[in-house]
């Protein structure tokens, strides 16, 4: 099997997979419209990607925070190597494989799987990569070594090079590197930006990240409208792992704010009492279903507010082309989660945790510790003296974002149980 | 296994072995600042047209990280929890100023903390690129204007292009008799050990550059006299980011190898070429830093390349195998160890990955490993010759 089929092999399996779990929703006695539309995105998505893959039609290969409008409005599909392979994760034993990586293992599951994936070709080849070289080393590193493996050696690659602050001349900058990745897009697909679109994409992706922002600001009632992650979750993957600027992810977060509304009217939460409410400071992992199912049961704890769900909307000015790359270049470097969260000095992320808690009522802080965060885990002394000002208790544990293995759930309820009872939270 | 009678090397062993040395200390008597450079990318030139002493941070001597776990846990590299337990403990009170740059995901959090807690008076932050080309050449040129304008801000001096023209020179030449120095090794009788190289150019780094370039002289023509070294059992090139121990390779040595050459931070890497001398000195510098030097390994899309460099280096210094080392938690190297394994093995050069911490606490494993390499590399031989 050449590397290309089989990646396209385990598309194939990921688009009949959800397009099964999309069928039994739709004939469970209660139908959640929300969440069968949004599979449904993430079904077209997979079947966009496949037809490129079968077509051999221009695709790119990219993350998250790497200006999605820009593809979008020049009408190439993208996907990110590692999505799929969580997204499925519970179906498939990639995680297990990849621990025969020759790549160390004390970096991010993430970064390790999609080395392992790359390597050994469940990632079908693109004909383009657009790298990120941002938030961290290891993601920048792995799509480097990812340039020297059989098979992926000539793929044309551009990687738009963050700086490091925050300034009108950090954007500018980006911004270039922007316009340079047009010029890269253009050379290698043959195709023009048309301005006109990239226009009507990020003002849908403006509308978007403005529902979101309404959501967030309801998940400040007490008691929240949503169960522990919710918005994160959703808006994450709509707006970063999909093809950006669709009407359609835009309606589904304006459902999700409009069924919080009504909820906070109404003083009504997910929990028959909200005892403790918690800030996840970090991403969502992806074994946050089961330890947020314990939190609520057991504890009454509702995690209200996370890095991952706290995307800031700031508009983008979509009046003239440089306007746009420009919102663009702020967005790409410094509103997108995890991204804003690591790039650049402690100081932002300490600004973060601080409005965060003060804003959505926080009772206590968990920092998972996820083994790649190493930034992260170097603000530790940052993050206990701003929760010490705050005068809320902060408990840091030592997981891996990606893979459960790394600290057994029992394990982490256990150390957040005793931690709760240290500090008497929810008594 | 020292094998250098020098009176020069001496003092450069000396320097080496401990954070502050006498050169220093007289340099600092006589009102002379010395600026700490948290790691590489920091052009040196730059400091010492402001009449001051560049020195590269290590924490040589460190016992222990306890001090700095409070701010750091186990998932950072032990390199930022010793160079930061010794800020703490004051063993490096004798900076004016720290500079940095975001090298890495440690590094740069290394900043914020000492920052908050250390407070040595001047602290500058500089943002390096992390591609290169022209674009990228004029980001870092204006990164290093506005380095120069705080230096001469903060410390009352004046770094004109005059004077950043002749310490380009006088940094050029020491990286010109570095380079002299090892091209000796690349002859069958190396006239001075790995280790001892290792000793001589992080000395570099703490003293007075023209005293060090008086000495260095002294020690080449030393070299040239001595008898050099055989009957080891194997050339070795040794590849890794910022080694600055030279027990480390001592240990490596210890073993009957004998490392004839390196792709280090402290080595190769910082002598390969020199700074452009004529133009805009800033441009040059910028230009330095992210082109005309060999990469490393943060700056991405250079790879290929990083990994020829490494092949070339076994050919100039007839190597029969590289050991790299990476200091566990830094993706950085993991990853590079990695691809650079995959293209020696293409290349059937002999390679051995090592892990150790910054401060070497057992040296057991690396001997055992060192020697089964070597029966490895005799085994190759062994294989090619028949
Ligand atoms: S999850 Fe964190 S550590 Fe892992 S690749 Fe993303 S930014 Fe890097
Ligand atoms: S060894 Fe690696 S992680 Fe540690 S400071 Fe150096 S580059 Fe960073």
């Amino acid at each position: 099997m050449t590397a290309t089929n089989k990646g396209l092999q385990r598309f194939y399996e990921y688009r009949d997979r959800i397009a099964g779990l999309i069928k039994t929703m739709q004939e469970s006695p209660e139908p959640n419209p929300l969440l069968i539309r949004f599979f449904t995105l993430i079904n077209e998505q997979d079947k966009r990607v496949i037809d490129c893959l079968e077509n051999h039609k221009p695709l790119i290969m990219s993350h998250y925070g790497n200006a999605g409008e820009i593809f979008a409005a020049m009408d190439i599909e993208c996907y990110g190597p590692e999505d799929n392979l969580f997204v499925h994760q519970q179906f498939t034993k990639d995680m297990e494989e990849s621990d025969n990586s020759p790549f160390p293992q004390d970096m991010c599951a993430l970064t390790k799987l999609v080395a392992w994936g790359c390597l050994t070709n469940i990632i079908p080849t693109p004909t383009m990569i657009v790298a990120m070289l941002q938030p961290c080393d290891a993601l920048s590193a792995v799509q480097e070594a990812v340039q020297n493996m059989e098979g992926w050696k000539d793929i044309p690659t551009f990687a738009p090079d963050p700086t490091y602050g925050r300034d009108k001349s950090d954007y500018v900058y980006f911004a270039g590197e922007l316009k340079r990745m047009i010029a890269f897009l253009e050379h290698h697909t043959g195709r023009k930006m048309d301005y006109g679109k990239l226009r009507d994409v990020v003002e849908e992706t403006n509308r978007q990240y403005e529902a979101w922002a309404e959501y967030n600001e309801l998940r400040r009632a007490v008691p929240c409208p949503h169960n522990s992650f919710i918005g994160g979750k959703l808006g994450w993957i709509m707006t970063q792992h999909m093809k950006a600027g669709q009407a359609e992810v835009t309606e589904i977060m304006k459902m999700l704010a409009f069924d919080a509304e009504q909820k906070v009217k109404a003083k009504q939460g997910p929990l028959p009492k909200e005892k403790i409410r918690v800030m996840w400071a970090d991403m969502i992992p992806t074994w946050a279903d089961p330890i947020a199912a314990w939190l609520e049961q057991e504890r009454g704890a509702n995690v209200v507010m996370d890095f991952q769900s706290a995307t800031p909307y700031e508009r983008i000015d979509t009046s003239t082309e440089e306007s746009m790359l420009l919102g663009l270049a702020r967005r790409t470097m410094s509103e997108i989660p995890m991204i804003r969260a690591a790039r650049g000095k402690v100081d932002y992320m300490i600004e973060d945790l601080t409005r965060l808690v003060k804003d959505y009522k926080c009772d206590c802080v968990i920092f998972p510790g996820h083994t790649g965060h190493k930034d992260q885990s170097a603000s530790i002394g940052f993050m206990k003296e701003a929760c010490r000002e705050l005068n809320v208790p902060l408990l840091s544990l030592a997981a891996d974002n990606f893979d459960p293995r790394t600290a057994p759930l029992d394990v982490m309820k256990r150390q957040i149980g005793e931690f709760f009872d240290a500090h008497e939270l929810g008594k | 296994m020292a094998i250098i009678n020098s009176e020069a090397f001496r003092e450069f062993e000396n320097d080496a072995k401990t954070l502050s040395n006498p050169a220093l200390e007289d340099f600092r008597k006589k009102g002379g600042k010395v600026i700490g450079l948290m790691y590489h990318f920091i052009p040196e030139e730059i400091i010492t047209a402001g009449g001051m002493l560049p020195y590269r941070m290590r924490a040589t001597g460190s016992k222990g990280t306890e001090m700095s776990d409070s701010c750091f846990t186990q998932i950072n590299c032990s390199l930022v929890r010793h160079f930061y337990d010794s800020g703490l403990k004051g063993r490096m009170a004798f900076l004016d100023g720290v500079v940095s740059v975001n090298n890495c995901d440690h590094i740069r959090r290394l900043y914020d903390n000492w920052k908050w807690k250390i407070k040595t008076p001047y602290m500058h932050f500089l943002c390096f690129p992390k591609k290169t080309g022209k674009e990228q050449v004029k980001w870092y040129r204006e990164q290093l204007e506005g380095f120069r304008k705080s230096l001469e801000e903060t410390f009352k001096v004046r770094i004109t292009d005059e004077k950043l023209h002749d310490a380009i020179k006088l940094h050029n030449e020491t990286r010109r008799l570095q380079r002299e120095l090892y091209e000796l090794r690349k002859g069958d009788v190396p006239p001075i050990t790995g280790a001892e190289t290792l000793s001589t150019m992080v000395a570099a780094t703490c003293m007075p550059r023209d005293r060090y370039n008086t000495l260095l002289k002294q020690l080449i023509q030393d070299c040239k006299a001595s008898k050099g070294r055989n009957g080891y059992k194997a050339r070795i090139v040794l590849f890794g980011g910022e080694i600055d121990d030279p027990k480390f390779v001592d240990t490596i040595e210890s073993q009957g190898v004998l490392v004839v050459g390196d792709v280090l931070g402290y080595g190769s890497r910082a002598i390969a070429a020199n700074v452009d001398e004529t133009g805009d000195p800033l441009e040059a510098l910028s230009r330095y830093q992210l082109v005309d030097r060999p990469a490393d390994v943060r700056i991405f899309g250079t790879s290929f390349d990083r990994n020829e460099y490494v092949v070339k280096t076994v050919k100039e210094f007839k190597g029969d195998g590289v050991i790299s080392v990476r200091l566990p938690q830094c993706d950085l190297y993991g990853i590079e160890q990695t691809t650079l394994s995959f293209h020696l093995k293409k290349n059937r050069i002999p390679h051995l990955g090592l892990e150790t911490e910054y401060v070497l606490e057992s040296t057991g494993q690396i001997k055992t490993r060192v020697q089964a390499f070597l029966e490895s590399i005799s085994e190759a031989r062994h294989d090619r010759n028949e």
